[in-house]
């Protein structure tokens, strides 16, 4: 049986590996999800006014945003490319199981498209003038929250593939679900702005992220299958 | 042999089959003719367990082929009309990418080898984005030799010859040559009679359907 699963792990990096090497050959993704996050930071205090304080209040809540509405364009072609070009017709002949696939295909998008996001998240914060005792939160709930974003955006992309018009229906669908996320994650901070202990929004920002990491894999393998069955 | 039993297969709203009655010999090559819409692919799909059955079961020695999916998928190849290449990856990038998928081991040799069993050997390094569709096809094709490494039992094959010319169809039948002699099992769906020239049986759909409405 241990061979059968270091198999399976293997397998599993390979994927990872392939969606990283695609990725890395076509960066217009990447750069438009860190040119929207920079926008959305320039144009905020704009809007607000150059006084700090009323800044600091917003920070939190403008990044946090930010990056749901910055990842939302590129999670339509999360899975579409490879719907159209028959890779997940290939992968549907994969010796292991489909739902280890799309756990890996998750994982990688979120070390494609938001790591760098996340490490250049105390930038922005310090751009908002964003307390400095508040980044390492930020960074820690933007980590765990930012896997459960990109998990419960590729159950939507799957959704949505081979939809007409998919890109309008993708956001209305997928945003709702990623409420509690947006409120434990900024909540971290907020208690953190009232000396309050951080520890409860955190925990159970972490427990959503692991909700989604179970549930995730499985509705977009099922989505994927009703896909290339029709 | 693979047994197609009471078949029906709905795409969409549309009723493909229904009721369908197949034998397909293992050891041998297997057409599937039929006009354009006769549900070809359809039928192809549904044997690579794609396109789920309505009703009617699809037997491998006296074993439903779905119930163990993992083992029917892992020793077949599946081949269509959109061939499963990343257009930002090169030629053997790609080979290499679905070598593993498979869980087989892939080196530079296999795919070397791979990739000169269809004339592709100076092509390893272009994108597939660079690609003509005869290359992207040969490219896809490459993947058959693979089966005299590692073992394979089905090739399913959707027009695997459209873009192909002539050279490349003399090593294609090259490749399923060498399959039948280790005893594969190929099904292929195309509208070219000539595809494979001798020892092959024939499945017509429009004849099938016409039978059963008379």
């Amino acid at each position: 049986m241990n061979s059968v699963y270091s198999n399976w792990s293997n397998i599993f990096i390979a994927h990872v590996k392939r969606d990283i090497l695609t990725n890395s050959r076509s960066l217009i993704d990447l750069i438009s999800i860190v040119g929207f996050m920079i926008l959305i930071i320039i144009l905020f205090p704009l809007g607000l006014g150059p006084i700090k304080e009323k800044l600091n209040i917003v920070s939190n809540a403008v990044i946090w945003v930010g990056l749901i509405l910055a990842i939302i364009p590129s999670l339509e072609k999360l899975l579409q490319k490879d719907f159209e070009n028959g890779w997940l017709d290939q992968i549907a002949t994969s010796p292991i199981p489909l739902e280890i696939i799309m756990l890996s295909k998750g994982i990688s998008y979120w070390l494609i498209m938001l790591i760098p996001l996340i490490i250049t998240s105390p930038i922005f914060a310090i751009l908002l003038a964003m307390d400095l005792k508040n980044i390492p939160w930020l960074v820690i709930s933007i980590s765990a929250g930012s896997l459960a974003i990109s998990l419960i955006g590729l159950s939507g992309s799957a959704l949505i593939l081979g939809a007409r018009r998919g890109n309008i229906l993708l956001p209305i669908l997928i945003i709702p679900l990623m409420i509690p996320i947006l409120i434990f994650g900024v909540g971290v901070n907020e208690a953190i702005k009232i000396n309050a202990s951080p520890y409860g929004n955190l925990f159970l920002l972490f427990a959503f992220t692991l909700i989604y990491l179970v549930i995730s894999p499985f509705i977009s393998a099922l989505l994927v299958r009703i896909a290339i069955g029709r | 042999m693979l047994y197609l039993k009471d078949l029906t297969i709905q795409r969409g709203n549309k009723i493909v089959f229904s009721n369908f009655n197949a034998i397909i010999k293992s050891g041998s090559t297997t057409l599937i003719k039929g006009k354009n819409g006769s549900g070809k692919s359809t039928l192809l799909r549904a044997i690579a367990g794609f396109t789920p059955l309505e009703r009617g079961t699809i037997k491998r020695d006296n074993k439903d082929i779905f119930k163990n999916n993992e083992e029917w998928v892992e020793n077949l190849i599946f081949l269509d009309t959109k061939n499963g290449l990343s257009k930002d990856l090169t030629v053997a990038e790609n080979l290499n990418a679905w070598l593993t998928m498979k869980g087989w081991s892939s080196n530079k040799e296999i795919i070397k080898m791979a990739l000169k069993s269809v004339g592709m050997e100076k092509y390893a390094e272009l994108y597939i984005s660079q690609c003509s569709e005869g290359l992207k096809k040969r490219a896809a094709l490459s993947r058959l030799y693979i089966s005299f490494i590692n073992k394979v039992d089905f090739w399913i094959l959707d027009e695997p010859t459209n873009e192909l010319d002539t050279t490349s169809l003399v090593l294609f039948k090259k490749l399923v040559f060498k399959f039948l002699e280790q005893k594969g099992t190929i099904i292929i769906a195309s509208h070219d009679q000539n595809i494979i020239e001798k020892n092959f049986y024939t499945l017509d759909l429009d004849e099938l359907k016409k039978q059963r409405v008379s």
